[in-house]
Order: C-alpha cells, then structure tokens, then sequence
C-alpha cells in the first residue's frame, strides 16, 4: 500500500461531511457538459442501481436495527414474551440507577487511560517508522499483528499472563524481586490492565494512519523551515504536528468511539468484576440485555452511550475544524 | 437489448438474489424437502457431544427421513443465545433444558407440554427417578423428559492422597464445623505444604508461600461450593420451592462465612485469586498440577478428569457438616421449542433421548450419569474401568439433597451473586452484607 494514497483517503474520509457523499459518484460520473436528458436518466439509474446493493445492506442492518433499538427502548420486553409499552419509564429508571452512573465513570474513566497512550506510543512509533528504518517493514507488520488477532483470544492468553500465581507477568516481576499485585481481581488494578491491553492491541493500528499522515507532509516544507533555520522540536510542532491533523482527527474520533464501546476484552476477562470495576457500558449494556433479558432497559442505555458518543465526537469535531487544513501544496 | 442495460438487469437481478438470500438465511433453518425433515438440537457440553452423535446416529437410522443438526454454544453464550432465537422464533427443536430457566420458559410458553405426546404414545414414566420427572412439571403439564441427573463430590488427586498417607475412606468419613472446622480443617492441613515443607497447623507456616493447597473450591452460582456447604449448614437457600430466596438466614451465612475461612484463616484453600469466576484456573487442571489436592465438583465434568489426570483420580464425598451430610442434586431434560414447525418430528427426537436404549449408549460412554435409575450400573461399570471409583456421586445422591433452586429469578441470581461473592472469598466484603444484597436483588426480579 502507496503511503501517499492512504494519507489522501484519510483526507477524503473527513471532508466527507463537507460536501455531499450520495451526489459523488454522480458528479464523478457525468462530464462537464451534460448529456442530452434521455441518457442522464439512464445514467442516475445506473448509478442507483449499482448503490442498490449498498444501500440496501445500510439500511437493512444498520438504520433498521437503530431504529428498533429507540423502539423498544419504551419497552419492556424480555425477548419471549409480547412487548409492553413502558413511556420514559426505562428512562426514568436510568437517571436513578447507580450501576449506571457507575458504568458511565468506568467508560470514561478508560478512555482516559486509553487514548492518551495509545496516540502518544503510536506517534512516537510512526516518527521512528518514518525516519526509513532498517527492517522498518517487518516491524510494522509486527506492531500491526495484535490487531489483527482475535479479541477474545487475546483475552483468554492475557488472563492467563496475568494469573497472580502462574502468570508470566509476576513471574517476571518476582525475577525483579517484586511481588506482583493480584491483577484482575483489584479493584485497583483490574482496568489499568484491560486498557494496557487495549493499548498493546491497537497501537500499530493507529500508527499506520500517522505514519501516512507524515508521508503525506511535503518534504519541501521541512527544506523551507530549514533555511529559516527551524529545527529540533520547533520542526515537530510547527510543520509535523500541525500538518498532522486530519490524521490525528481521524484516529482520535475512531478511537475514542471504539473505546466507548469496549466489550470483548471486559466479557473474557472480568465479566464487570471485581466488585463492579470494569463494568463499562456496553457490558452492562450487554448484561442488561442478553443476561438479565431487559431489552427495554438495555436500549434504553444504549441510547446514552449514543448520547455521549455523539458529545464527544461533536467536540473533537469542533475543535479541529478551524485547527485543520487538508491542502498542503 | 443495449449492453449496458443488460448490465443494470444483471445488477439489480444480483441485488435481489443476495436479498432473498439473507432473509433466507433470517428465517428458521429447519426445512423439510420431499418429506426430509432437518430437526436442531441445542446443547451447551462439548464433553458430552461425542456420545450424543453415537445416540443420533442410531435415532436417523431408524428415522431415514429426519436428520438431526446438532448446534453447541457454551454455557456461558447458551442462555443469550437460545433467548434471542426465542425472540426471532428460530429457537431449535429440541434443546438441554435446565431447573434454573425452566420456570420463566414455561411460564412464556416457549416449551410445549409434551403430556398429550406421552398419553398417546404409551411413554412410561416411571422408568425414570421421579424426583426427575417431578422437576419438569407445572401442574398436569410435562415440559421435558429427563434427560440425566448429577451431584457434587470431592474429586482428588491420587498421588497427593497417598502421599499425605490418607485413603478414599478418610476423605469420605470428614465433619465439618464452624468453630474449629472439624476433621475436615485436619486432613486439608496435612494435605497442604508451603515451600518449606510445613503445614498450617505448624508454626512457621508461610501462608504467602504454598507449594500445595489441601482444597480448590470454584463455582459461579454456589452449586459447587457454597451450596453444598449450606446445605450441611441447615440452610435451605429457599423458604419453598417457587418460593423466595433466603441465603442470609444465619445458617447460609455461617457456611458462606466457612468457605471464606478455608480460604483466609485456615490457608488451607486455592486463594480466590486464582478460581475466582471468570478468569479462574479450571478444577481439573488446578487438580492435575497439583496446585490442590482435592476439589469439589459436579459429576458432569468426569471426563475432564479422565483428560487431563488419566485415570490418576478419585471420588470421595462430602464431609458431613452440623447438620449433617448434603449435596446439590440436579438434572437437565429435553425440551420441545413451542415454536417448532415439526412437532411431530422433534417428538419423536425427545422420544428417542429419553429411552432406554438411547441412555444406554450414552452411559456406557461415562459422559452423565442416567435418568433411569436401572442403567446406574453401567456407568459405574465405565469408570471402574477406566480405575476409578465413582459411587460417591449416587451415595451422595441417595442421602440428603437440596435441588437446584425453583423460582423465576435465577438470571437474576446468576448475574447478581458473582461479583459480591468473589469479593466476600477475597475478604473484600463480609459473607452477611454479600448474602442481603444478593437475598434482596434476587427477590425484587421474582414475577409470576
């Protein structure tokens, strides 16, 4: 994969918002002069009839199921039997219900372990990566490998790795002299180790989009900041960083919304637990949903986690926008 | 015709296959073509599928137009899933039921009431224990046959046993109590050894530093520790079946408290650090590597012993506690999905799990102990086979015995008891406060 290419497709992706997408592929499609009418019709109908497909999965499994899930959130209904019409009552329930709240401050409290890391680790990684590393190949395939693993079984050798007793980790601090902490059953320490994971996982990922967002940055910049006798740190945040932006929004955003929605990783190794501490929301989500059978109520939380995805989101956006530009020539 | 529209017919008659497809697939997946039928059936135990495929086997040779799928989901994604097939009525035909969510299926009428089924086909009941049969019904209604039953006993570690210098015997003949943890403390001492090589019942015992644990208790629900323990205690964990939960009576809370001091102030347990639900070490394999010495367990999990110590185990029961010996009694059935389009069909699948000659197949493979009290034999016969003793589950099954809780709350339960309780075996949270508020969660969640 061409660095440059992805570096544009980035760009793409969030100007999207911007300008129009269902019009695009017609205005790409029809020349300057338009085509005397018979043929433009044809013409949209091909267009449509190729977004058909799309288009129809869109709708089939994405806008039905959000729509059923603001449906059955004035629900109660346990999957069995008939759904019975509740109001705001799940609603209402919510605004008092202290596992909640709790599950709100574990998500956040998460993100803010996760991001800050991960973006920092994957920068640093995608500085070095740039500078044309020997072996540089074979190390991004390996930083991008935990990615592309399976979750779950991730989860599975992570518990292993961190059995107070067995597990690789305190047996390698006991080597140090230190006695390793009872990891996944302190309250203390159980997220911290869920985040790290988290970290491990999808750094390389996130390095990938910044390594091509600094390939994208013209290298004449950097010979123009030379002469003005630029150098050291003031490159990095007066050209690279800066420079750097669409990047970095777009990674911010699909993190911090995947972060949101951690699941897997709390389902195979904590299930919530212990004593409620990792109990984010979407496993309570989960555990209102397919444990409990309160669909209702599960929908119902699941609108405020779409709430407060969408806040979050809405700021980044906000601050980026006039902070960003796409072109660099 | 132009080529390029020939292209968008091609494209939209694509668009509209691929669409027929998926809502293929979104329907139920039984199907029947020219008189073939396809039945589903959901089990969670991939120890027993090996055994059930022989039993279906036999079933479609003698039912050529039927054959059988069977689908395995684990326990833990089992209920999930099965509840969410409910919804998009594509449950399978015949599935494993169990006593904890029989209730609140029977009551949503997912399960069809296979008494009309019995009368006309001349099924004799009474080949089964009837405490079995018993436990599926609701009234005149029959909501299963029984499929297997199964208790808890203290599984060990041969060659830890021995070289402690203790026999089967001793272990079966221990009491328990909650002051000085009676001979049951004693002999978990002797089988417990810290890296130096002392016990700890002798000074200078590091309980930071054990090589070996005399017991390993795990369990999600209570059914393989605290149950039992309770229900040696006095303690009824209901005050009826049906009725409300009543784990914070004195005599639960006492044993809960005890299982805690196994652990906490007698050092003589796997720390709950290490079996604590979810990421807790399996039993058979704390067993195998010597961590502990014995465990308690269900006789379901057999053949995971079989696996990973070879026949290098045995089966000892239950120390008897204040009020007496006890253990958690309990059995699946085959259920019929209500919404099945061959109730006929997958009639005659229930029929067949639940005969003599389909029991006697499954038995004599050692996966469950069966429903009918007549092939009890042959799975003895299997296990002495294999070097290993295994009465201790019917001893244990013939003495007192608490079933498996009755009531429309046990999701709640489930979910609700986990955390509290591994925090009481951490001693996070006393056995009293864990017991209320599990006690009053579980109630609220009781409908009928």
């Amino acid at each position: 994969m061409s660095a440059n290419i992805s570096g544009r497709r980035v760009a793409d992706i969030e100007r999207a918002p911007d300008s129009s997408v269902t019009t695009a592929p017609v205005r790409t499609a029809s020349p300057v002069v338009g085509p005397p009418p018979r043929r433009r019709l044809r013409q949209t109908l091909e267009a449509y009839a190729l977004l058909t497909p799309s288009l129809l999965g869109f709708v089939l499994f994405l806008v039905a199921p959000i729509i059923g899930v603001v449906v059955i959130s004035f629900f109660d209904w346990n999957l069995m039997g008939s759904p019975r019409f509740v109001g705001l009552a799940n609603y209402r329930e919510m605004t008092g219900d202290s596992e909640v709240w709790r599950s709100v401050r574990n998500t956040l409290y998460y993100v803010a372990l996760n991001i800050p890391a991960q973006t920092v680790l994957a920068l640093l990684l995608a500085l070095a990566m740039n500078r044309g590393l020997r072996g540089g190949k074979v190390l991004r395939v390996l930083f991008v490998l935990p990615w592309m693993a399976m979750p779950v079984a991730l989860g599975i050798i992570w518990s292993w790795a961190f059995d107070p007793e067995h597990g690789a980790v305190n047996q390698f601090l006991s080597l140090l002299g230190v006695s390793g902490p009872e990891w996944l059953s302190s309250t203390t320490w159980a997220m911290p180790v869920l985040a790290s994971i988290n970290v491990w996982q999808y750094t390389g990922y996130t390095m990938l989009f910044l390594l091509a967002g600094l390939q994208a940055i013209p290298e004449s910049l950097y010979e123009a900041a030379d002469i003005d006798g630029v150098t050291g740190l003031q490159r990095f945040f007066r050209i690279t960083l800066p420079l750097l932006r669409p990047s970095m929004l777009f990674v911010l955003v699909t993190n911090v919304i995947g972060s949101f929605q951690m699941f897997d990783t709390v389902y195979v190794m904590t299930q919530g637990g212990p004593n409620g501490s990792t109990d984010t929301m979407n496993f309570h989500i989960y555990q209102q949903a397919f444990q409990l059978f309160r669909t209702g109520y599960a929908s119902a939380l699941a609108m405020l986690l779409f709430a407060l995805i969408l806040l979050v989101t809405a700021v980044q956006f906000l601050y980026f926008r006039k902070r960003t530009v796409y072109d660099f020539s | 015709m132009s080529a390029r529209s020939r292209r968008v017919l091609a494209l939209a008659a694509t668009s509209t296959l691929v669409l027929g497809l998926t809502a293929a697939c979104g329907s139920s997946g039984s199907d029947s073509a020219g008189g073939k039928v396809t039945l589903r059936y959901g089990i969670w135990d991939a120890v027993q599928k090996p055994a059930l495929q022989k039993s279906i086997d036999a079933f479609e040779k003698a039912h050529p137009n039927i054959t059988v799928k069977i689908e395995l989901n684990a326990w833990a994604q089992y209920w999930s899933k099965l509840q969410t097939q409910m919804a998009g009525r594509t449950a399978p035909d015949v599935f494993w039921d169990h006593v904890g969510y029989f209730p609140q299926f029977a009551k949503q009428g997912v399960l069809t009431d296979l008494s009309p089924y019995i009368k006309a086909d001349k099924v004799d009941l009474s080949v089964y224990d009837p405490k079995l049969t018993a436990g599926w019904k609701q009234g005149d209604k029959q909501y299963g046959l029984p499929k297997d039953w199964d208790t808890i006993e203290q599984v060990y570690n041969k060659t830890m046993l021995k070289t402690a210098g203790l026999t089967q015997d001793d272990l079966s003949g221990l009491t328990w109590n909650p002051d000085d943890g009676g001979t049951f403390v004693k002999a978990l001492q002797k089988l417990t050894v810290d890296k130096s090589g002392k016990h700890p019942n002798e000074s200078g015992f590091d309980s930071k530093n054990v090589k070996q644990y005399g017991l390993a208790l795990a369990s999600p629900n209570g059914q393989t520790d605290w149950w039992d323990f309770a229900t040696q205690n006095g303690c009824k964990l209901q005050d009826k079946a049906w009725g409300k939960w009543t784990i914070n009576q004195p005599s639960c809370v006492e044993a809960i408290q005890f299982v805690q001091d196994l652990r906490l102030k007698y050092h003589v347990a796997v720390p709950a650090a290490v079996t604590n639900t979810p990421n807790g070490a399996a039993l058979p394999a704390v067993l195998a590597r010597k961590q502990a010495a014995v465990v308690w367990d269900g006789s379901w999990d057999l053949s995971a012993y079989q696996t990973s110590l070879k026949g290098n185990f045995g089966v000892a029961l239950l120390p008897s506690g204040p009020a007496g010996q006890g253990t958690v009694y309990n059995g699946l059935s085959n259920a019929l999905y209500a919404g099945s389009k061959h109730p006929k069909e997958a009639w005659e699948l229930v029929k067949w799990l639940g005969s003599e000659q389909s029991e006697k197949i499954i038995t004599a493979a050692g996966t469950v102990w069966p429903s009918i009290p007549t092939l009890n034999k042959d799975f003895v016969a299997y296990w002495e086979k294999q070097g290993v003793d295994v009465s201790a589950f019917s001893k244990g099954a013939e003495g007192t015995t608490i079933g498996y809780p009755l009531t429309t709350s046990s999701a709640t339960y489930n979910v609700k008891v986990l955390d509290p309780f591994n925090q009481v075996w951490l001693g996070q949270q006393t056995p009293k406060k864990a017991a209320d508020t599990v006690n009053t969660e579980s109630n609220a969640a009781i409908t009928d």
